[in-house]
Order: structure tokens, then C-alpha cells, then sequence
């Protein structure tokens, strides 16, 4: 599309765009109930803006302009569709009532941005799709991003990303999705799912699976873009702001995770000075918000909130010496209790080893069935970690062995062959 | 990073419709997880320029008082590229247009610097 236009006007055409897609897409949604025809009218409404603005000048309201062309084109859509329940009744088969060719009251679409933002990005994480689409579709209708920057990001084929999310809104339109936003019980389940998706789109990013990079800033950039949507729509509820919180707070790390060379930099050596201050209190502040609703709706904080406090225990120590571990060790048995799997127990173990020595450590870990992390190195590196603190360094030198053995980063691999050579430095010296 | 540079010299309190404006559009970037700090800054009766130069450190009453100019506002704001924050400073510029004749200035948007990114 506009290949042969001015690139400067196709950049900001774009940049627009991106800034007016979710808006443009969910007032379409409410208005169409239809996510295929939504993203078709806003896509004609985007070549409309490539075809006119470079010679018109882009309009000092995009926004509405965009909008504007959308709106003439489902009027036409469903003119036409009159057009053809016309031409069925004459030949005798009459629509059912209550599917009159009535027109949207499609003015009233300005009014209600928030709600048709949520309600997009309800729809987009439905439960009637997988965890895969529901990340794709979100991606692409909520973020605004392009089938091949989705591609980019998760490290899947274009195709592969087309495919899934044509086969989402099919889905969708065969459940008959539901476009009420829900309330009471089902509202808050909803959000869960929500939540989950934003967090797997950052974690996905934040610990990449596959690949050569550690981190993918981009799809972090997008999960708290996202979370921080969120929270800005459903204020009433705590751990919307608890995700904020821990996603600022994970971010906040990041300049520190990787060294120059794009090394994974373990919490506890990171330069606490390149840590971003301004997300750091942005993600303490959203902690504290997600604490003030809950206390004020005297409701309990989720597991994403009790991460969020773990994760503002280090945010608040200033050296890793002054990291208060007990206090962390505390939290992770919260976590344990109200989100119980066998990840959180490795990373309990690593938070006891290092509150109350690596026998302790050793304790929690002994407990995880590894049959439970089928494939995962963290078993075996956590084990090689908390067997290096009390001094078994040939034992330790093992477990990485077989950490190294099972995972798929490049980064993570060096990390692990550097932590194991270290271990064997340690035994022979004994 | 963008900030709001006007000339001192014009009618330094802003009408409130601009406020009003500015709250809306403020609130809109915050909801599409854009915004991250901002603020107003002060039409600069306190504003003092500390300077080194050529060995002797100067003061003198503002930074951009040479210029006749003033800092009257600061946003921290997160986009994905260049253009993107280009496309906030000219809503920011036009709003100031629109609600608050004969105003004049601009917006200058900074990159702030960050770590470079990991090696891929």
C-alpha cells in the first residue's frame, strides 16, 4: 500500500494510524459486531489517508477523519446490505424481525472510547480462543500492529501469523461473541484472561523462548503499553494496577539485564545505576495504587500483585547486599499458596537459599517432581546455583552440565557454560 | 521527551481552555499507555542558569534568557519511533493554536538516550 508515496507523509500516515487504530477499530467492532468487516472498513479508511493526505495535507484531527471515512463506508456496507434483504423478501423469504435493516447510531461511536477499547480487548483475549491467537489477535487489533511486525515479534512465519489470526475471527464469529462488557464475577474472570495475554506478551519478550537475543524490547514495549491501558480503563480493579506495577518494575531493570554484548547480567550483578528510575517509581506507584483499591474495596490482591511485590523488593534495595530475602521468601510462599506450580516453587527455592542459606533452598527444591518441568534448564541451574553456595562445586558443575544440555537461548548457554566452568575452576582447587 | 519552548515576552499564563484541552489530551496518552511523566513548569521569575564557560561559571537569571525564551512545560512519553513522536508534538503545537490565540512557540522533542540495545 501507497509503495509510490512521499515516504516522509507514508511515516506519518503510519504513525497516525498507530496512534488512532485501537480507537478506530473498537468503535467499528460495537458498531458492525463484526471484527472481519471492524478491521476492513478501518484498513479502507487507511488507504483513503494514504491516498489523500500527501496532497492534501494530513487533516488537524486524523482521528476523526479516519473515522469519519470508516463511517461512510459500513454506511454503504449496510446500505447494501438492505439493498440485499430487500431483494430476499421479494423472493419470499422474510427476515426475522428485529433484523430490520435499522442504522447504528453510528455518532454516538465518540462517546464511548474507553468502553469499546476495553470491549475490543475483551473480545481479543475471549476464551473460546488459544493462549497463541488470543496473543496474535490482540497484537494486531489492540496494538495496532502490523501482521509482519507480529511475525517480527513472536519469531513465527508472517503466514503463520495470518492464518491464526483469520482463524481467531472466525472463531469469534462462530461463537456469537458477546460484545456486553461483562460485570460482576464473569467482568473480573474476564480481566484474568486478559491479564494473562498482556503478561505472556511481555514475558515473551522479557525471557525470550527461542532465538539468539535475551530480551525483545519491543514485545516488552508492548505488554506494558498494554497493562498500562489497562489499568487506565478498569481502575476499580487491583491487580490491573498490580500488573502495571510488576511490568514497569520488570522493565525498569532491563537496561541492566544485558551487557554490551548482549549477555544475560543476573539481577544480583546488574548496575543498579542504569536501572530506569523514572519506570522504577512508576511501577512503585502502581503498586501502591493496586494495594489503595484493594484495600478500599476491601478486596484480596492476586498472584500478579504478590509478583509485584516481589519484584519492588528488589526495585527498593539499592545494592543486591541490601535485597531484604526474607522479606521476598515470605511473598514467594504467598505466591505458592494462591498460584501454586512448579516454577514458582524453583523460584521460591532460589529466594529461601538466599534468606536462610542454600540448604534451605535445597529443601523447597528437593520437593518439585521434575517431571513437572519436562525439558526446562531452570531445574537443574537453580540446583547448580544453590549446590555452588554451599561449596559442592563438582555437584554444581553437574547440574549445569545438564541445565546447558536443555536450553535453547544462545545467551542463557553461554551464561551457564560460564557459571559451570567456574564451578570446575572451584573443585579443582580443592 | 518533548518540550513546550515559548516566547516570554507573549502572555505567559495560558487561558484555561488550553488547560482544559491539555487535561483531555493528557488523559487520552495516559489511557493509550503512552504517557509516562509530565508537567508544567514555571513562567520563570525562579529560573537560574548556572554555566561554565571558558573556565569561569556565570549566572545568569535563565536558561534560555538570551533567547527571550521559556521552557513552559515538559512531557516524558513513550512510541515506537520517530514519527510517532513527531505526531504528538504537532497535536500539542495545534492544540496551543486552537485554544490559545496568538501564541507562539514549539514543541522539541529529544530522544532520551538509552542503552544500547542487545546484540541480536
Amino acid at each position: 500500500m501507497g509503495s509510490d508515496a512521499d515516504p516522509v507523509v507514508h511515516a506519518r500516515v503510519t504513525a497516525v494510524w498507530r496512534r488512532e487504530s485501537t480507537q478506530l477499530v473498537a468503535a467499528l467492532v460495537r458498531v458492525t459486531r463484526d471484527v472481519d468487516l471492524a478491521e476492513d472498513l478501518a484498513q479502507d479508511a487507511l488507504v483513503a489517508a494514504l491516498e489523500q493526505w500527501p496532497d492534501a495535507g494530513i487533516p488537524a484531527n486524523p482521528g476523526a477523519w479516519l473515522m469519519t471515512v470508516a463511517k461512510r463506508r459500513a454506511v454503504d456496507t449496510f446500505r447494501r446490505n438492505a439493498a440485499l434483504r430487500e431483494k430476499t423478501a421479494e423472493l419470499g423469504h422474510q427476515m426475522p424481525d428485529g433484523q430490520e435493516a435499522e442504522m447504528p447510531d453510528l455518532d454516538a461511536t465518540v462517546d464511548h472510547v474507553e468502553d469499546d477499547v476495553l470491549r475490543l480487548i475483551l473480545l481479543t483475549c475471549h476464551p473460546a480462543l488459544t493462549p497463541e491467537s488470543r496473543t496474535a489477535l490482540t497484537l494486531r487489533l489492540v496494538a495496532g500492529l502490523t501482521t509482519a511486525e507480529i511475525a517480527r515479534a513472536l519469531m513465527v512465519k508472517e503466514s503463520a501469523v495470518g492464518q491464526r489470526i483469520t482463524r481467531a475471527k472466525r472463531t469469534l464469529a462462530e461463537a456469537g461473541f458477546a460484545l456486553d462488557l461483562p460485570v460482576g464475577r464473569e467482568r473480573t474472570e474476564r480481566l484474568d484472561d486478559v491479564m494473562s495475554v498482556v503478561y505472556l506478551i511481555f514475558n515473551e519478550g522479557y525471557t525470550a523462548t527461542a532465538g539468539d537475543a535475551w530480551v525483545r524490547p519491543d514485545l516488552c514495549h508492548e505488554g506494558i503499553r498494554l497493562a498500562r491501558m489497562l489499568a487506565a480503563l478498569e481502575p476499580r480493579h487491583p491487580d490491573v494496577h498490580g500488573l502495571q506495577a510488576l511490568l514497569e518494575l520488570q522493565a525498569s531493570r532491563l537496561p541492566a539485564r544485558t551487557d554490551a554484548a548482549g549477555h544475560p547480567v543476573l539481577l544480583e550483578a546488574q548496575d543498579r545505576a542504569r536501572w530506569d528510575q523514572l519506570l522504577r517509581r512508576r511501577g512503585l506507584a502502581a503498586l501502591d495504587r493496586a494495594l489503595a483499591v484493594a484495600r478500599e474495596r476491601d478486596l484480596p490482591i492476586g498472584s500478579v500483585t504478590v509478583q509485584a511485590q516481589i519484584a519492588a523488593c528488589h526495585a527498593r534495595a539499592r545494592t543486591a547486599e541490601e535485597t531484604d530475602w526474607p522479606r521476598i521468601a515470605g511473598w514467594y510462599d504467598a505466591l505458592a499458596a494462591s498460584a501454586p506450580g512448579p516454577v514458582v516453587e524453583v523460584n521460591r527455592a532460589v529466594a529461601h537459599g538466599r534468606a536462610f542459606g542454600p540448604q534451605a533452598g535445597m529443601a523447597v527444591l528437593d520437593a518439585v517432581d521434575p517431571a513437572a518441568l519436562p525439558g526446562s534448564h531452570l531445574l537443574p541451574s537453580v540446583r547448580g546455583d544453590l549446590l555452588a553456595r554451599a561449596g559442592r562445586h563438582r555437584e554444581a558443575a553437574d547440574s549445569f552440565a545438564e541445565a546447558l544440555a536443555l536450553t535453547g537461548n544462545e545467551a542463557e548457554r553461554t551464561l551457564l557454560t560460564g557459571r559451570r566452568e567456574e564451578c570446575l575452576r572451584a573443585a579443582g582447587d580443592r | 521527551m518533548g518540550f513546550v519552548q515559548m516566547d516570554p515576552t507573549k502572555d505567559v499564563d495560558p487561558p484555561e481552555a488550553l488547560m482544559k484541552a491539555m487535561e483531555e489530551h493528557i488523559a487520552k496518552a495516559v489511557a493509550a499507555g503512552v504517557f509516562l511523566d509530565g508537567g508544567g513548569l514555571d513562567g520563570g521569575q525562579e529560573c537560574t542558569e548556572v554555566r561554565l564557560a571558558g573556565g569561569k561559571v556565570t549566572t545568569t537569571d535563565g536558561p534560555y534568557a538570551e533567547a527571550k525564551e521559556i521552557v513552559g512545560g515538559y512531557s516524558v512519553l513513550e512510541f515506537r519511533d520517530h514519527a510517532e513522536a513527531v505526531e504528538e508534538a504537532r497535536r500539542l503545537v495545534e492544540l496551543h493554536q486552537q485554544h490559545w490565540p496568538g501564541w507562539e512557540g514549539s514543541v522539541v522533542v529529544r530522544r532520551i538516550w538509552d542503552a544500547p540495545p542487545p546484540q541480536a
